[in-house]
C-alpha cells in the first residue's frame, strides 16, 4: 500500500503509527531469500573473484544517473542535508533548538572532527552563511512542525547505520537511516523508517526509501513495517507499507547499481 | 606436535541465533591457575616497556599499532551513558530509556559540578559541551541503550549490564589489560559474556574476542573462565562467539603477548 499525503497529516509520527490492529506478523524468512538474490545477482556482474577494493553502495548511488547532477548533491544541498539531519537527531530526543543552523553546525563538528565538507562549510563567506542559516531555519520549521513530539515508549533512534557484505565482501551495502522507531523484538512488525530530505521528492527519493527497508531487512532479518520519507522542501510525506515485492524491486535497483558502479571502475 | 583447536562460530544477529548461541554454551568451563597467571607475567616482563603498557582487544586486531589519540565524541561517550541508562532502566521498569540517559547526564553533570570530575573525564567534556552536543550524545546514549535492550530482551537466560570492563593488572610487568564486556548473562553454572561492538567485524575480530575472553578470565577472581565470550556487530548483523576453552585462553594470551611484543617494535623504529 502505497499513501500519498499532499496536505500535512496531524504529525509524522500519527501517519507513521497507521493502524496497530492491521499490522502484520513479523516476516523473519524473506531476507535468506533476499540475500541469495543479491549474492546470485553479483555473481552473474563481477564473478566469482573477490575484488580487493569492494562496490560500495549507498542510497546515493541509486540517484545517480550519467549526466545528471541533482540540486540535492550541490554543495550548498549536501551541507543543508547534513544539518537538516542533525536537527532530526535532536529533535527526536527532544532537545529544545535555540537557533537552528548554530545548533546544527555544533552538533555536527562534535560528531565529525573534520572532514571535507565541514572544511566547505567553514569556507564559506558571510554572505553564503546567512544564505544557508536562513534557508535551514525554514526546513526546521518544516520539520518541526511536521514531526510533532516523539513517544519515548517509540524507542525513537537516529542516525542509525548499517552496513551489510554480499558475495564475500565485494560488494557493500551501506545506509544510514534519519530515524528509526520500533522494535524487531514484537511478534507484529512495528518498525518505521523514516528518511528526511530537502530536496522535493521524486523517483530518487522513493528508490531511497526502499533501499532503507532492503538493508534493514538484511541487518536484522526481519522486515520492518514502513518506510517513509518526507521532504522539508514541499511538505511532502511518502509513506510504503514493505512488503516482499517493494523489497525484491529494491534488490533489482541495487543490483542495477552494482553493474553500473562495476562497469565504471 | 601439539594440535590447538580454538572456537569461532560466525552467526547472522538474530533473536534465535542469540538463543542458541547462549542456550547452546559449553557446560566444562576452563580455568586458569596461579601457575597460569606467574607465565602469562614473565612473558610480559621479558618484553620490555618504556612506560605503561595497555592492552585491550582493539589492539591485538591493530597488531599494536597505535591509533590516533582518544577524544571524546558522542559517539564515545554514548557506550557509557548508555549501559548506564539501561541499568537504571532495569532498575526502574517505568522509566524510559530516553529519561534515563538524561538521569545518567545529569549525574555525569553533577560530578563535573561538585569538582569530582578530573580534567579528560567524561564528566569534565560532557560539562564543557555546548547544549546541542549534550542532545547528540543523548542521541547516541539512547541509540546504544535502545539497541542493548533489544538484544537483552532476546536472551533465554536472567541477564546484567555490566557495570565496568574487565581489568587485570599483569603483576611487575607494568601491564594492564582491559576486557570490554556489555552483558552478563548468568546461567545456573556459568556465565556468557556478550560484547557490543560498532562497524563490521574484520579478519581479526576472532583473536580480539579470544583476548577479551583471556581477560575476563585473568580478572575474574577464581579464574573461571565464561562458557562462551559473544561478540555482537548489529550494524552488520553479525555476530561472532569464542568458548571459554583452554585451547581459546592460550591462544588469547598468546595474542597479547604477540601485541606487546608487536608495540614494542614499533616503538623501537619510531626511535631509530
Amino acid at each position: 500500500m502505497t499513501t500519498v499525503l499532499d496536505s500535512s497529516p496531524l504529525s509524522v509520527v500519527d501517519a507513521l503509527r497507521g493502524d496497530r490492529t492491521r499490522r502484520p506478523r513479523n516476516d523473519t524468512t524473506s531476507s535468506a531469500g533476499l540475500r541469495a538474490t543479491l549474492d546470485d545477482g553479483i555473481y552473474d556482474i563481477i564473478g566469482a573473484q573477490r575484488l580487493a577494493t569492494p562496490v560500495v553502495v549507498r542510497a546515493s548511488s541509486l540517484h545517480q544517473h550519467t549526466k545528471t547532477t541533482e540540486l540535492s548533491m550541490s554543495s550548498h544541498g549536501r551541507l543543508r542535508g547534513v544539518l537538516v539531519s542533525q536537527i532530526l537527531r535532536l529533535l527526536s530526543v527532544g532537545i529544545a533548538i535555540d537557533h537552528a543552523f548554530d545548533d546544527a553546525v555544533a552538533a555536527w563538528r562534535s560528531e565529525v572532527g573534520s572532514s571535507d565538507l565541514l572544511d566547505q562549510l567553514d569556507r564559506l563567506d558571510d554572505d553564503e552563511r546567512a544564505r544557508l542559516a536562513t534557508d535551514l531555519s525554514a526546513h526546521y520549521v518544516a520539520l518541526s512542525q511536521a514531526l510533532g513530539p516523539i513517544p519515548a515508549r517509540w524507542l525513537p533512534r537516529s542516525g542509525v547505520r548499517a552496513s551489510q557484505r554480499l558475495a564475500g565482501g565485494s560488494v557493500i551495502l551501506r545506509d544510514v537511516v534519519d530515524l528509526m522507531i520500533g522494535t524487531t523484538a514484537n511478534d507484529v512488525a512495528s518498525v518505521a523508517l523514516f528518511d528526511v530530505t530537502t530536496s522535493p521528492l521524486g523517483e530518487g527519493a522513493e528508490r531511497t526509501m526502499r533501499f532503507h527497508a532492503l538493508v534493514q531487512t538484511l541487518r536484522t532479518s526481519t522486515v520492518p513495517l514502513r518506510t517513509c520519507t518526507f521532504s522539508t522542501a514541499t511538505g511532502e510525506l511518502w509513506i510504503h507499507d514493505v512488503d516482499y515485492e517493494l523489497l525484491a524491486r529494491s534488490v533489482d535497483e541495487v543490483l542495477a547499481a552494482v553493474s553500473s558502479l562495476w562497469s565504471s571502475s | 606436535m601439539v594440535v590447538v583447536v580454538t572456537t569461532l562460530h560466525h552467526r547472522r544477529l538474530t533473536t534465535e541465533q542469540l538463543h542458541d548461541l547462549v542456550s547452546g554454551a559449553p557446560t566444562e568451563q576452563a580455568q586458569l591457575t596461579d601457575d597460569h597467571r606467574t607465565s602469562l607475567s614473565a612473558r610480559f616482563r621479558a618484553v620490555s616497556s618504556p612506560g605503561h603498557r595497555r592492552l585491550d582487544a582493539w589492539s591485538v586486531e591493530q597488531a599494536g599499532k597505535g591509533g590516533s589519540a582518544f577524544r571524546w565524541a558522542p559517539a564515545t561517550a554514548r557506550r557509557v551513558l548508555g549501559n548506564g541508562a539501561l541499568r537504571r532502566v532495569e532498575a526502574t521498569e517505568s522509566l524510559s530509556i530516553i529519561d534515563a540517559v538524561r538521569d545518567e547526564l545529569a549525574d555525569q553533570l553533577l560530578r563535573a559540578a561538585s569538582g569530582y570530575a578530573r580534567a579528560g573525564s567524561l564528566a569534565y567534556w560532557l560539562a564543557s559541551s555546548a547544549h546541542p552536543v549534550l542532545g547528540l550524545v543523548t542521541s547516541e546514549a539512547v541509540n546504544w541503550a535502545t539497541q542493548l535492550h533489544e538484544i537483552g530482551q532476546g536472551l533465554p537466560s536472567p541477564w546484567t549490564v555490566a557495570t565496568a570492563d574487565a581489568y587485570y593488572d599483569v603483576a611487575t610487568a607494568r601491564t594492564s589489560l582491559r576486557a570490554r564486556r556489555d552483558l552478563i548473562v548468568d546461567n545456573d553454572t556459568s556465565r556468557v559474556i556478550v560484547r557490543v561492538r560498532a562497524g563490521a567485524p574484520g579478519k581479526s575480530a576472532g583473536p580480539g574476542l579470544r583476548a577479551d575472553l583471556t581477560i575476563e578470565t585473568l580478572a575474574n577472581h577464581d579464574g573461571v573462565a565464561p562458557a562462551r565470550f559473544i561478540g555482537l556487530w548489529p550494524e552488520a548483523g553479525v555476530c561472532l562467539c569464542v568458548d571459554g576453552t583452554m585451547d581459546d585462553l592460550r591462544s588469547g594470551a598468546r595474542d597479547l603477548v604477540r601485541t606487546a611484543v608487536a608495540q614494542r617494535r614499533q616503538r623501537t623504529l619510531l626511535a631509530a
